[in-house]
């Protein structure tokens, strides 16, 4: 029998020219596969978790080194110096973003809770910088940074927040569950996990069909991956070799449910040798990781190559959602990962590694971002209320409130006979 | 004019609209090469395409989900479930994803999502049920249950060019037990339309899909006696029609809801309560429901007959109903 395998063999830094899309490297086909995994980290945490009972409470604690160096970002090999000063901009913009939202919760003026992205501002926005306009994402709950660099603006997402009906839903749906199939090209998620991916392959199924191959992104957590969707909308995407690119969000806590109580390997990366496709590792506190990761894995797409899995690793450094204090999370993780805080390093980055931004031009970033977000949340808090009634109507496509047309051109389609043939006789076991 | 059965009847109306828009494309287990299990889609591959007749893997979150990302991009998909019975597979993403969509982000979702349903088959429980109930309750879908050829080819057209997501159950007992003329040329049949399938002035029976044609076969034997019974084919389950139900009740002024669905939650339970709201006055008897009992569909022939409304139901609760 084959067998896989595991770890220091099976990885590497760089792409191994033997083997690709998970196929096995032709050396080793007599007694043993081997799979790669493209693992782009400068670091790899190692500690472990486990429930341990204390008196008559059961809590998490945390073992391992927790005291590593914090490693410096990885120098992109693609984007530019203003790329990564953009991108940080949308990381800051991003974080900026959920605090203002966090003081209108505690004003009183959101309707019901916040999810922030807190400690995962670069896998948002680096990983939505390497799409195309007229390619698609789908975000999840926490990705409310991509949809700031898809073209939403911090009023759409703070209105959204507020119910208000001049949100993208004109109050209809809460957060980040807005889409535009016009300009943005955003699929709105829904609260169920991981029906997002089958709906993206469908996406790039739809511009195929129309005659182009696109990259479509979409992200599933740590937690979100169990779901049968998950491998029902990725295993679809693999087989008819769609320009899916996944990020699997590992940000350590399902709700409050450690990674280690979702999945026995080690690597969620690990899942894409099952799909055939290639698997990739990331920090996904390190905004140029991800990127490179992301813009790989959107040029395979482009090229019609197919799907590929990008695992990011971080931690969600708040609760699951506004309400959760997450006092399950030991307080060594915290303090471990905001050594690693995303945007802290990727601004000592810019200013001292590169010298690519000086104090100044950082403080005028700075202020301009935060000019901005006020101008936008001082609009949000203003603008209305929806009138009861505006809840009425709409479930239906109805008197032609839609043109239906292809986004990417009229498919081309074989020319035949015009009249249906006599089909056979049924043969299921029914009669 | 040429005879088609009810599934030649449905299979002309997908390919018609292949041929005539090449957004329209199918999806699906087993519809490629091997024409689907019902043979609904066969030699479709060889006239359009691989890439337009798409063997799926056996994932039915992932060809729903598929299919409204496409349509999303402007594209008509038609997606075939083996059998309607698997669709609660899908059910988290036809409900909430797909139906919702319009409502909450004026996301358009054109696609239809066919199979067979429906018993008297000795399919069993797992290859005859009747879920359309379901998605009667799911605002942002539409749910047809053609009962003719005629109409199953008509409202096939009419479902994939609708703007909305259409459930579109087949009832497989039809499939190639009814014949009739259907024209070759385009037509469709409007979806929320009801067909009043037989007049009369006596009582009225409103069902669906393979019960009309139980309830036309009462309505033959009662006829003999006299006794004259109106049949309103509802042809589709959301929209309802109702006008033409409360239509029918104010000429007979007694009403039979006849579904093969069971019972409770059925959508007898919602036609009552129309009659109820609308022609509440026309009524000279209770509303009967006669529907399959509430249990799964079994599997052995003589529990099968025992579960399905018959002739003989329908006559005798004819004859209950119009003694009041």
């Amino acid at each position: 029998m084959a067998k896989k395998t595991k770890q220091k063999a099976t990885r590497s830094k760089a792409p191994q020219k033997n083997s690709r899309n998970g196929r096995p490297s032709p050396a080793s086909l007599s007694q043993e596969r081997t799979y790669t995994i493209v693992d782009y980290r400068l670091e790899k945490p190692a500690f472990e978790l486990r429930q341990v009972r204390d008196g008559d409470a059961v809590h998490y604690e945390v073992t391992g080194t927790l005291s590593a160096p914090v490693p410096s970002i990885r120098d992109s090999r693609y984007l530019s110096k203003q790329q990564c000063i953009e991108i940080y901009r949308w990381m800051l913009l991003n974080r900026r973003m959920e605090a203002a939202l966090e003081n209108l919760y505690k004003q009183g003026k959101v309707v019901g809770g916040v999810y922030f992205g807190l400690g995962q501002e670069a896998c948002s926005c680096a990983s939505a910088y390497a799409l195309k306009p007229d390619e698609w994402l789908g975000p999840m709950i926490r990705n409310q940074g991509s949809l700031l660099v898809r073209g939403f603006s911090a009023r759409d997402i703070m209105m959204q927040y507020m119910a208000k009906v001049g949100s993208p839903t004109k109050g209809r749906d809460a957060s980040s569950h807005f889409g535009d199939i016009q300009k943005r090209n955003v699929v709105a998620p829904i609260s169920t996990l991981g029906d997002l991916i089958p709906v993206l392959a469908g996406v790039a199924l739809g511009a195929r069909l129309q005659g182009k191959n696109i990259a479509v992104m979409t992200y599933i957590g740590d937690g979100g991956q169990s779901t049968g969707v998950t491998y029902e909308g990725l295993n679809f995407a693999a087989v008819q070799n769609l320009g899916l690119v996944l990020f699997v969000e590992n940000n350590l806590w399902g709700y409050s449910t450690p990674a280690n109580m979702q999945f026995r390997v080690e690597d969620l990366a690990e899942r894409a040798i099952a799909y055939g496709i290639p698997g990739v590792i990331v920090d996904g506190t390190d905004a140029c990781q991800v990127y490179d990761a992301a813009h790989e894995a959107c040029e395979r797409a482009r090229r019609g190559e197919g799907p590929t899995l990008i695992e990011a690793k971080m931690m969600r450094m708040k609760g699951h959602a506004i309400h959760d204090a997450a006092e399950y999370v030991p307080r060594a993780l915290f303090e471990y990962w905001k050594k690693r805080d995303p945007i802290a390093r990727f601004e000592s980055y810019l200013l001292n590694v590169k010298r690519w931004l000086t104090r100044e031009q950082h403080e005028t970033l700075v202020a301009a971002v935060d000019a901005e977000l006020e101008a936008d949340r001082e609009f949000a808090v203003a603008s209305p209320m929806p009138s009861p009634e505006t809840a009425a109507g709409g479930a239906y496509c109805e008197n032609g409130c839609h043109e239906i047309r292809p986004k990417y051109g009229v498919p081309k389609v074989k020319a035949g006979k015009a009249a249906a043939s006599q089909c056979a006789e049924a043969t299921v076991h029914l009669k | 004019m040429p005879q088609l059965t009810y599934l030649e009847a449905i299979r002309q109306g997908i390919w018609e609209e292949m041929e005539r828009d090449p957004t329209v494309f199918c999806i699906g287990e087993d519809i490629g090469i091997y024409g689907g299990a019902f043979k609904v889609t066969d030699g479709f591959i060889d006239r359009f395409g691989p890439e337009r007749v798409i063997d799926t893997p056996i994932a039915e979150s992932a060809i729903v989900g598929a299919a409204f990302g496409a349509a999303l991009t402007g594209m008509r998909p038609v997606a075939e479930f083996q059998f309607m019975d698997f669709i609660g597979c899908a059910f988290n993403q036809i409900t909430n994803m797909v139906a919702k969509s319009h409502y909450r982000w004026g996301a358009p979702a054109p696609l239809v999502i066919r199979g067979p349903s429906g018993g008297n088959v000795h399919g069993g429980p797992f290859h005859s049920q009747n879920p359309e109930a379901y998605f009667v309750h799911a605002p942002g879908l539409k749910v047809v249950c053609p009962a003719t050829a005629y109409d199953a080819k008509g409202l096939m057209k009419a479902a994939i060019r609708d703007n909305n997501p259409v459930i579109f159950f087949e009832h497989k007992y039809l499939y190639r037990r009814i014949k009739e003329d259907v024209p070759a040329d385009d037509y469709v049949v409007p979806l929320g339309k009801a067909r009043v399938a037989r007049a009369g002035r006596d009582l009225s029976i409103v069902t669906y899909a393979a019960m009309v044609h139980v309830a036309l076969e009462a309505a033959e034997l009662l006829s003999q006696e006299g006794i004259e019974i109106e049949i309103l084919d509802l042809r589709t389950l959301s929209p309802l029609d109702r006008e033409a139900i409360a239509a029918t009740v104010r000429r007979t002024n007694k009403l039979i809801v006849l579904h093969e669905d069971v019972r409770t939650g059925g959508i007898a339970g919602e036609i009552s309560a129309i009659i109820n709201e609308d022609a509440f006055e026309s009524l000279d008897g209770p509303i009967v429901r006669l529907t399959a009992p509430d249990t799964p569909v079994p599997f052995s022939p003589p529990q099968e007959e025992y579960f399905l409304p018959k002739v003989s139901d329908v006559v005798r609760e004819a004859r209950r109903l119009l003694a009041y």
